[in-house]
């Protein structure tokens, strides 16, 4: 049995749904809150996911950040040497999705050299009508980044886990690689 | 191990996987080691059987970046002073191996603090203490 931990960076424009996203994943879908509570700073909660067919587990430490650009620097600090990215857009919103490069510059600069697994959510995939950005154009963009792109509605409960799933198996994946390779030396 | 052959354990660790336990830090086998599980920083406590003149400490790793050596000679062991620090080199494909030279200091308890390493996880093989029983 083995407990890996993961310093998972949630992050995006203001107001795509990322602290509503990391509420949903938290409470397994118990809690959705429609009005809007600005992230000032960083929240961070812990989130254990079990990888399927083995008794092994992966505590996501998840650093839920502002996306409001007065709180960057103080975001950054706590950026240190992430594990894994949960970069955030909106689907609703081009704009959102235009900055995720810059988020990713932003966030790789604390990377240090380190393979680091990441995703791309689209969320507020509900909000049809009024969708900008296609699905296509996304997951070309975020598969050009190295990053697993997935669609979420946090209002409708709709695939919130996925995401960080995915980044506990990625995450797992490489240590298991790691130890494979470690004792081909010794 | 001293060089009496006396017993060094590991007595405290901040993350371990049941099949890389931190026992293998002090088994005197480079094949076995302890596997940090993500995050850092990441420490190990090793206790000597009794107070040891230290001359010299040796560190076999792998994927080691900065690395922190504390130690005490009192049983409290929140009273750790600081006694060495280094950057180890990247050694892709093989093992590291650092050594740390003393002029004779006098220690307990050796605190090992890894603050990041080349990869998310990092593995120690062996760590090895000389010197003298006080
Ligand atoms: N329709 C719809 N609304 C959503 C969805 N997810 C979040 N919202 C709403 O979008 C608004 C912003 O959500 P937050 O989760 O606070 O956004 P944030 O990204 O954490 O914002 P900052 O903390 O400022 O960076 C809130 O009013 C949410 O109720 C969704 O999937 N669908
Ligand atoms: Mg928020």
């Amino acid at each position: 049995m083995v407990k890996l931990r993961a310093r998972c960076i949630l992050l995006g424009d203001a107001a795509v749904g990322k602290s509503a996203l990391a509420q949903m994943f938290r409470s397994d879908g118990a809690h959705f809150q429609k009005n809007y509570t600005m992230t000032a700073g960083v929240e961070l909660f812990m989130k254990s996911v079990n990888i399927p067919e083995s008794s092994d587990s992966v505590e996501l430490f998840i650093f839920d950040s502002a996306g409001k650009e007065t709180f960057l620097e103080a975001c950054e600090k706590l950026w240190k040497q992430p594990s894994v990215l949960c970069l955030v857009f909106d689907v609703t919103s081009e704009t959102s999705f235009r900055s995720c490069e810059r988020w990713l510059e932003r966030v790789r600069a604390h990377c240090q050299g380190l393979q680091v697994p990441g995703v791309l959510v689209g969320n507020k995939s509900d909000l049809s009508s009024r969708r900008e950005v296609e699905m296509a154009v996304a997951q070309e963009w975020a598969q050009s980044q190295g990053l697993e792109y997935h669609e979420t509605s946090a209002k409708e409960m709709e695939n919130c886990e996925a995401p960080f799933v995915s980044l506990a198996q990625a995450f797992y994946g490489m240590y298991q690689d790691r130890v494979q390779t470690i004792q081909s030396l010794a | 191990m001293t060089e009496d052959g006396a017993a060094a354990e590991v007595v405290l660790v901040t993350s371990g996987d049941e099949k890389h336990p931190p026992e293998n830090i002090t088994d005197r086998k480079m094949e076995t080691f302890w596997m940090s599980t993500g995050m850092f920083p990441q420490e190990f406590i090793i206790r000597l059987s009794s107070a040891v003149k230290i001359s010299l400490i040796t560190v076999h790793s792998y994927n080691v970046r900065d690395l922190k050596i504390e130690k005490t000679t009192s049983n409290d062991i929140t009273e750790f002073e600081p006694l060495a620090e280094k950057e180890f080199e990247c050694t892709e494909g093989h093992l590291q191996t650092n050594d740390f030279s003393f002029n004779a200091t006098t220690a307990t308890r050796l605190r090992f603090i890894i603050t990041s390493g080349y990869d998310h996880f990092i593995s120690v093989h062996n760590v090895t203490v000389d010197g003298k029983y006080e």
